[in-house]
Order: structure tokens, then C-alpha cells, then sequence
């Protein structure tokens, strides 16, 4: 296990590099710049030159690169260059509302998701199959922002409450932590059940087709039994491979429903740091992105080895 | 008994003095808003703002979002009164030279910074040759460059000193670029982002806190030179980056003030209980801007074909539901005062048989193919481009669309390549601000469309230079004659500023540039 671990960090460092460079590339290569977004409709050269030359973007691109990859393994993100913050904690701020978005968006998910398959697959073929069928078509066919706003103005005219404006973390204040976050945990996690709701229900469906579990039942096994301890341990490794993507998922396209629900996440900042063209917030947020999205496929791969004891890890 | 000569020499800078002083004190009384003789000194306001700043430094940072609320915390020497002239703010009074060479201006008394220290002319000289200086990379330093030297007289008298007359200097000293700052400020290394986190400025607001993708917390100046200014304790800016969330906020009462820009917005709101609608001019304007550089456009006869081919007022009521006014060559806030009648104005009413007429002269009898550009999150754009390619095509002119983002616009704008594309902009209320850089030749001004016109150049640089009223005017009407026969780029309307509050924030007037100026004199009631 040791020598495994080893073996995937040190990939990860190679593939972290690698993002760098594919991250760094990518940003410079949308026209504008900040320096263009900070003069507007007003020219002049001089002007521009001083600026460019102030946020170091008249150093050859591999000399920036190397600077800022520099500061970055030494634990320095940078300032951002149009908040005048540091980025390390504007990230950290961001990516802790994403963060707990992402989690309990994904408890919710789970919770709601995974029963409706479980009872769609033992009424296989029934109105009630049918009905969770229907739900998961159409979770997998609404856009988020639509199903967000929805929920937003349907609440707001029904029972005239919207929630807070400003995001209140859990340590300052619970009720508003929970109450901010109600409305886009909802239709997260509404969509993702549904997307939940669906796979599970084929895993279970098919998993009950196959020779061991049918021998079971003919054995005289009790259908719970067979269920609980032959079927859904043997979903339980595609279930976790879901569960890691679904975050994965959620992590990076929060940027909608938090421009909904104007939550301070890491998609909106992500989001105006691109408008803005302010590279280290850009460059930092996404290597963060990479880092968190090879962390949880670690995760889940470790995550194998716990539920299916045969799984080899090499 | 004196010679009249000698009268003379004594009666006319007394005359220009008198004229200044005239001018201050007609402008004087209503600073930010009329004041509230009723009004309630306390409590906090929430505005929703749709934009966020993407940074609070008036030297560097040239967005209309961040000038908004800037103007709060920072002051030049004078403000834009909503009458068009240049109001004394931190400024007291000044005189001119008689050749307009030399402005002596004396500055208010009394008046601290944010962090305690007094405000000197030492502070004022430092803060305007910082940014009149390019090398310090201010957006604003080209509206300076006829400015040859700023210098402290005294403790509290600076004089500047033009290399020619300028009529729009007192505007230019106001509030869109910079402001007057402590001296040495900009020494520091760290200088220019501290500016997001403390505010070093004169005005009646400082800031508290600035936490990006949440809000902006600005609190009152207890240090602020004019008595019993501000009302409000606080105003929080929250950043709402969608246009239903801000409309759930005002209804339930989570957001007191917000401005729209989408007429569906409007409606919505507008007969909603507990909410007050209003409709303000304003001196922005949407137009379409026509680069010479682009193909076809460096023939004025298509240009003016296709002016001739758009129905403006058909635009204007597709793209913001006529919660605007047509305009002809002037934004509608200063058309009293500074516009060609629109019955006078060339190429201005559609005649598609003269378009047809003008395209066949030009080559194109058989029509030709432009792109127009629109900018992606300007929600106007879109129903009028599809508007504009209706009508054009009734002349011949096939339009193909492409939305860019904004920082790709920007980049085109700047680097004069515009191509045929819409715009939004908007400018202090002097014709000077407005059309000089925009329009005259290089190297002088920027000439962003490349129109190259020698004309149109010589007439602004007569009236940046002529000081009284009357002649000024004449000389800008000329240019708006040729703008508009020319036609590098077509006027088409400007939209209202929407305001929608809560009936229990009172008097606020929402100034025609669209900065928040008004909050200065807002007030909520219990």
C-alpha cells in the first residue's frame, strides 16, 4: 500500500506540472488582457506600457511561467491583480463555499438518489419503476440554472422568503449557513438523485440477472439478505466510481448555481477572474480544480481496496 | 481719471473672475442631491448591484462599475453638477487668467483624509501629476495631457498651469479618474493594491470591507467636511450577478435599491407594493460604431447608407422596450444644452430608397455582406442586432452577427481594429470629454473609428479652446453637423437609468452618469 501510495503521489506531482503548464498556456490565450480591461474605451501608450510592465507581462511567457511556478511551490500564490488580495486566501475563502456546496449537495443526492434506484429496481416494470423512471429523465434533461431559478422564484412567491444575500459561514452562524444554502443544495441535489436514481436501478437490475444471485434465490435465501448482502456490495465499487465523478461534476460547474444564488464560491470566482483576466486568481483556482479532482480519484480508487478486498491496487 | 484702456485691462480678468465665481455659486447648493431637511441620520441600506467592481483604485482601474462607487469615497476638485457644470467640491473657488492659461484655484478648508491628516495643496498638486503622468499607467492621463505643470502656491491655493486653453478643465478635474489622495502615497510598493482594502480619500464614505463575488461595505466618514453629511451609517453593496435573484431580493425586502438595465426587469417590479419605479435621463449612449479600417466603411457613402437604413426608434423599443429616448448626436442628458436639434441632424430619419441610392454610387448595387459585433452580457445587443438585420436588409446590406466577450472587444477597440460593431459608453456632461478623444485625429486624440476627419479635428480642437458658452456651442453643433453627415459612428439612443428602491429609502436622485452620488443624500425612514 505504501509503494502504491508513493507511486500515485509522485504521478500526481508529474500530472500537477503538466496542468501548470496547460493552465498557464490556456489563460494567455484569450484575447485581452488585464491591462486592456483596466484602461477601457481610453488608449494610451504609454499608460498601457507602465501597467504591462507593472503585472510583469512584458517578460517572455516562459520567464512569467517559471516565476510564477516558483512562488507556487513555495506556497505563494500570488496577489490578485485586480482585488489587490492575496490568492492563496481568496481561493481558500472560495473554495470552501464550494466545498461544503459540493458535500452536502452530494449527502443529499445520496440520501434521495440511491433509494429511489434501490425501490425503481425491486418494482422493475411497475408504475412506480416507471414514475422514478420519469423523474430521473427528467433530472438528466434540466438545466441546472433552470431548475435553481425555479426554486428561487417559486419559493419567494409562495411563501415570500428568499434567501440571505450574503453567505455566512457554518462557524459564524448555522441557521444562515443552512438557510443560504437550502435552495442550491436542493437542486444540485435534486439532479444529481435523479442521475443517482438511474444508475443504481441498472446496477441492481442487472446485478439480479446474474447466475450468483439467481442461485441465491433459488438456494432460498430471503430477498433482504440477497440484497443487502450479495447485490449492493457488488454495485458498491461502480457506486463509488459515480459518487467521485458526481463530486468531481459538481466541484466544477458549481460556477452556475452559484451565480444564481450569488454564493462566493470557487465557479464564480473562477468565472470573474476570467472577465477580468486576472491571471494568478485564474491560474491558482484552476490548479486547485486539478489537484482537488486528483485527490478524489485517489480517494476513490483507496476507497476499492476498503469495499472489495480482492481489488489489487498496483 | 483712467484711460479706458486702462478700465479695460482692469474690467475683463474682473469680468472672467466674476464669471467663475458666478459659475460655482449657481452649483453650489445641490452637492450629490438635494438636500433632505427631514431627513433621519442613521441605518444602513443594502443595493444590489448587478456589477461587481473588479477593484476600487480610481488611478488605475477605468471600469464604469468601479467609478459607481468610488465616487463615495474620492473627490476631485470639482463635481458634475446634473445642470452641466463643473461644480467646486473640494475645490472653493478659482480664477483664470485672461488668456485661460493659468488656473488658480483655492481649495476647501477643513477637509481630512480618511486617515486623519489634512488635506493640503501638496496632496492635490501629487495627485493630479501622478496621474497626468501616462508612466504611472492611469486611464485617465490622456484628459490631461494639455496640462503642463501643477503646483502648491500655498497651504491651500495650486495653480495649474496649459500649454493651450482648455474649456472642460474644471470637468476634468472631477471624479472619474483619480482623486486627490495623500501626498507619496503611491511610493509604496503595495500601494496600488491596498486601495482595495482602505480608502485614503476625502469623500463622505470610507470603506470597510471589499470581499470579492460578496459585497462592499462602506461606512460613514465621521471626519466629512460637510456638516451633517451623509445620512445613511452604512451602505452595503451586495453582488447579485443575475437579474432574477436581484428581482427575488427587492420583492422580499432583502435589497432596498437597485438599478435594472432589462426592461423585462422593469416590468416585472414596477407595480409591485412597497416599491418605487424611476426613470432618470442619463449620458450614456448604445451606438454603432463604423471603422473606417473595415472594408467597405472607409467609403462614407455606405456609412451613410447604412445610417440611413436603420430605424432607430424601432431599435431602441426592441432592444430596452423604449425605456430610453432616440438621440441624434448627443446623449440625451446634455441635449438641452449642448445638441443638435434632431431635425437638423443629417441621416437621421430611415429613407431606404436613398440607402439603396448611395450603396449603388458606392459599388454595391447588388448589396454587400458586413459582420456586426455585439458584446456578450450586454443585454441590449442581442434584439437589436436581430432588429438592425431586418432593416438593413431592406437596403441590401446582409449582416452577419458575432458576439465576442468583452475583454476581446476591448482588445479590438484599443488596438483600433472595431470593424462594424455596437458600443456602449458614457461621459461627463462636457462635449469636450465626450467627443475629443474619440473622434479627433491622432496624434492628439485616439480617432478609435480611424475616421481621419480634418475637419471634425480642427472643430474640437476650437472647442476645447473657446470659453464662452455661446461660441462654444456653435463650434459643437458644426462638429455634430459633420459627425452625423460623415457618420463614423451612428447615435442611436440612450436608455434611461431604471432605478427601483423600497418606499422607505427616500431622497435619492440618481445621477445622469449613473454613479452613485446620490447616496450621499439618502436616507431611510423608520
Amino acid at each position: 500500500m505504501a509503494r502504491y501510495l508513493t507511486q500515485r503521489l509522485a504521478a500526481s506531482v508529474v500530472t500537477a506540472l503538466l496542468a501548470s503548464v496547460i493552465v498557464f498556456t490556456l489563460v494567455r490565450s484569450v484575447p485581452g488582457d488585464v491591462v486592456a480591461q483596466m484602461l477601457g474605451q481610453t488608449s494610451d501608450p504609454t499608460a498601457e506600457r507602465a501597467l504591462r510592465e507593472f503585472f510583469g507581462l512584458d517578460l517572455p511567457g516562459w520567464r512569467q511561467y517559471l516565476a510564477w511556478l516558483g512562488n507556487v511551490v513555495s506556497g505563494n500564490l500570488g496577489m490578485s491583480w485586480t482585488r489587490g488580495q492575496p490568492v492563496g486566501p481568496l481561493i481558500g475563502g472560495a473554495l470552501l463555499v464550494t466545498l461544503q456546496l459540493g458535500f452536502m449537495t452530494l449527502v443529499v443526492a445520496t440520501a434521495v438518489g440511491v433509494p429511489l434506484g434501490l425501490v425503481a429496481s425491486i418494482y422493475e416494470g411497475r408504475l412506480l419503476d416507471k414514475a422514478i423512471q420519469s423523474f430521473s429523465l427528467l433530472g438528466l434533461a434540466a438545466p441546472v440554472f433552470w431548475v435553481g431559478l425555479m426554486l428561487l422564484v417559486g419559493v419567494s412567491s409562495l411563501a415570500g422568503w428568499s434567501p440571505p444575500l450574503l453567505y455566512a459561514p457554518p462557524t459564524a452562524s448555522v441557521a444562515d449557513n443552512l438557510a443560504i444554502l437550502a435552495l442550491p443544495i436542493a437542486s444540485l441535489g435534486l439532479l444529481q438523485a435523479a442521475a443517482y436514481a438511474q444508475f443504481v436501478r441498472q446496477s441492481v437490475v442487472s446485478a439480479f440477472h446474474q447466475d450468483y444471485v439467481r442461485t441465491a434465490i433459488a438456494k432460498g435465501v430471503p430477498l433482504r439478505l440477497v440484497f443487502f448482502k450479495h447485490v449492493l456490495r457488488n454495485i458498491g465499487i461502480p457506486l463509488v466510481t459515480f459518487m467521485g465523478l458526481i463530486l468531481i461534476q459538481i466541484l466544477g460547474g458549481a460556477v452556475i448555481i452559484e451565480s444564481v444564488f450569488a454564493l462566493p464560491g470557487l465557479g464564480r470566482l473562477l468565472l470573474t477572474s476570467i472577465e477580468t483576466r486576472d491571471y494568478p486568481v485564474l491560474q491558482g483556482a484552476l490548479l486547485v480544480v486539478v489537484v482537488i479532482a486528483m485527490a478524489v480519484n485517489l480517494g476513490v480508487d483507496l476507497l476499492y481496496r476498503v469495499i472489495d478486498p480482492r481489488v489489487r491496487l498496483s | 481719471m483712467f484711460p479706458a484702456r486702462t478700465i479695460g485691462r482692469w474690467l475683463r480678468p474682473l469680468a472672467a473672475t466674476l464669471a467663475c465665481l458666478a459659475a460655482l455659486g449657481a452649483g453650489a447648493a445641490e452637492l450629490y442631491g438635494p438636500e433632505a431637511k427631514d431627513a433621519r441620520q442613521g441605518g444602513t441600506l443594502t443595493v444590489g448591484s448587478l456589477v461587481e467592481p473588479p477593484g476600487l483604485d480610481p488611478f488605475h482601474q477605468g471600469a464604469d462599475a468601479r467609478i459607481r462607487v468610488t465616487v463615495l469615497m474620492y473627490q476631485g476638485l470639482f463635481y458634475e453638477a446634473v445642470d452641466g457644470e463643473a461644480a467646486p467640491l473640494l475645490a472653493e473657488s478659482y480664477e483664470a487668467s485672461p488668456d485661460k492659461l493659468i488656473y488658480t484655484i483655492k481649495l476647501r478648508q477643513g477637509v481630512k483624509f480618511h486617515t486623519g491628516q489634512p488635506m493640503t495643496a501638496r496632496d492635490v498638486a501629487y495627485s493630479y501629476n501622478y496621474i497626468r503622468d501616462p508612466k504611472n499607467g492611469s486611464p485617465g492621463a490622456g484628459d490631461f495631457t494639455v496640462i503642463t505643470a501643477i503646483d502648491a502656491v500655498d497651504e491651500a491655493t495650486v495653480r495649474i498651469t496649459l500649454s493651450q486653453p482648455n474649456a472642460s478643465l474644471p470637468m476634468t478635474l472631477g471624479n472619474k479618474y483619480g482623486a486627490v489622495i495623500p501626498a507619496g502615497y503611491f511610493d509604496a510598493a503595495d500601494a496600488k493594491t491596498k486601495l482595495n482594502q482602505a480608502s485614503v480619500g476625502t469623500g463622505p464614505f470610507k470603506l470597510v470591507e471589499f470581499k470579492p463575488n460578496s459585497n462592499l461595505m462602506l461606512a460613514r466618514n465621521p471626519d466629512y467636511w460637510e456638516k451633517g453629511a451623509p445620512y445613511l451609517d452604512q451602505i452595503n453593496f451586495v453582488s447579485i450577478p443575475n437579474s432574477a435573484s436581484m428581482l427575488v431580493g427587492l420583492t422580499n425586502k432583502r435589497v432596498d435599491l437597485a438599478l435594472l438595465n432589462r426592461p423585462q426587469d422593469v416590468r416585472q417590479v414596477e407595480k409591485t407594493p412597497g416599491l418605487k419605479t424611476e426613470r432618470w435621463p442619463s449620458l450614456n449612449q448604445k451606438t454603432v460604431d463604423l471603422g473606417s479600417e473595415y472594408g467597405p466603411l472607409a467609403d462614407a457613402r455606405v456609412r451613410q447608407a447604412i445610417a440611413l437604413g436603420v430605424d432607430k426608434d424601432e431599435v431602441m423599443r426592441a432592444s430596452i422596450g423604449g425605456l430610453g429616448q432616440v438621440i441624434g448626436t448627443m446623449v440625451a442628458a446634455m441635449q438641452e444644452r449642448w445638441g443638435l436639434p434632431l431635425a437638423e441632424v443629417p441621416n437621421q430619419k430611415a429613407d431606404v430608397e436613398s440607402a439603396k441610392k448611395l450603396l449603388a454610387e458606392a459599388g454595391h448595387a447588388n448589396g454587400l455582406e458586413l459582420n456586426l459585433t455585439t458584446i456578450i452580457g450586454y443585454d441590449w445587443m442581442d434584439p437589436a442586432a436581430v432588429t438592425m438585420r431586418e432593416q438593413l436588409a431592406r437596403i441590401g446590406v446582409k449582416l452577419n452577427i458575432q458576439r465576442v466577450e468583452l475583454g476581446v472587444w476591448i482588445k479590438n477597440f484599443q488596438s483600433k481594429q472595431m470593424g462594424f460593431t455596437f458600443n456602449d459608453w458614457a461621459t461627463q456632461p462636457d462635449p469636450n470629454l465626450l467627443f475629443y478623444r474619440h473622434f479627433r485625429m491622432a496624434p492628439e486624440g485616439a480617432d478609435f473609428r480611424n475616421w481621419k476627419n480634418e475637419k471634425a479635428s480642427r472643430l474640437l480642437d476650437e472647442g476645447r479652446a473657446e470659453n464662452d458658452p455661446a461660441k462654444r456651442k456653435a463650434i459643437y453643433l458644426e462638429f455634430q453637423k459633420e459627425m452625423a453627415r460623415s457618420v463614423p459612428t451612428i447615435m442611436l439612443f440612450s436608455a434611461d437609468l431604471v432605478t427601483v428602491r423600497s418606499e422607505k429609502v427616500r431622497n435619492y436622485v440618481q445621477h445622469p452618469t449613473g454613479w452613485y452620488y446620490g447616496l450621499a443624500r439618502t436616507f431611510v425612514a423608520q
